[in-house]
């Protein structure tokens, strides 16, 4: 009896730290992209702060996104597209 | 004054209240469609059939509204409904554009241009944006779509699912897959970039 105490205990920790780095990568996404409530925001902050893995894949997931929106170029819109539309708009009844 | 839709107003009203408020989305439309087809001209007729669309059902738009929504909406339903089966093959990455970059560089540098620091800084920028690019553009069209509307263009989640149709979970879950895509073709250019992976 006494042992089988001794194992839970000591299981437990570690069960409840995978659930909580689990929570908090399906979380990643939502904390990237702003769409956090802010209950999840702070358990998620406040787990980041202790745990190494966790940390290091937000790092990553925020370069990911900083990739895309700072470096993709945007391509320029020809000049005359706009004339085209509105000489269109305009023959259109 | 009427404050009813439309039906209302003049030709030349009408045509005002498009201009202003829907002709200010033409440049990330614009951006959209290229992302989407990868050709320049498709972009263009792209963009053209989605304004001329628009203009067709200006008296369901409210004003005021979500009008870049509304108009990538429909987007990309005319890319899905006709202009997939148009184009002539399904996005590919043109690997030789970029090799081509990448081996005219020695080249440029000989031209005897000085080649100060602002320059190499935006050189840099420039092939990480090409490598972006490549690696984006690689991605199946789906999982481009929700990458290109959330982290490009900023729609929240929410809007995501509106102009693709799709419930908010799978909005998640699509742009959970894109992204790990992405980061898998990207990776191997981290680590060059000095990024552990």
């Amino acid at each position: 009896m006494e042992t089988k105490y001794t194992e839970v205990y000591q299981n437990a920790p570690v069960a409840s730290k995978e659930a909580e780095c689990e929570k908090v990568s399906m979380l990643l996404d939502l904390v990237i992209d702003g769409e956090a409530t802010s209950e999840d925001q702070q358990y998620f902050n406040h787990h980041i702060e202790d745990c190494v893995s966790c940390f290091e894949s937000h790092q990553k997931q925020k370069l990911l996104k900083g990739l895309v929106c700072g470096h993709l170029k945007r391509v320029i819109v020809p000049e005359s597209l706009a004339h085209l539309i509105k000489a269109k708009i305009q023959e259109t009844l | 004054m009427s404050e009813q839709t439309g039906k209302q107003l003049s030709k030349e009203e009408k045509d005002a209240r498009f201009e202003a408020e829907l002709l200010p989305v033409l440049d990330p439309l614009y951006n959209f469609a290229y992302r989407l087809t990868l050709d320049e001209d498709d972009a263009n007729d792209l963009v053209q059939e989605t304004y001329l669309k628009a203009y067709r059902f200006f008296d369901y738009f409210e004003q005021g509204t979500n009008a870049k929504a509304w108009l990538f909406r429909i987007l990309k339903n005319s890319f899905i409904n006709e202009f997939r089966k148009k184009s002539k093959q399904p996005a590919k990455v043109d690997y030789s554009e970029v090799e081509g970059y990448y081996n005219s560089e020695d080249v440029e540098g000989e031209s005897g241009v000085a080649t100060t620091t602002d320059m190499r800084t935006e050189s840099v920028q420039d092939l990480i944006g090409d490598e972006v690019a490549s690696a984006l553009n690689a991605l199946p069209v789906d999982f481009r779509t929700v990458i290109i509307l959330c982290d490009l263009e900023g729609f929240t989640y929410e809007e995501m699912a509106k102009i693709l149709d799709i419930p908010i979970g799978t909005v998640r879950s699509r742009l959970h897959r894109a992204r790990n895509s992405l980061k898998e073709k990207l990776e191997k250019y981290a680590k060059t970039m000095g990024y552990n992976s």
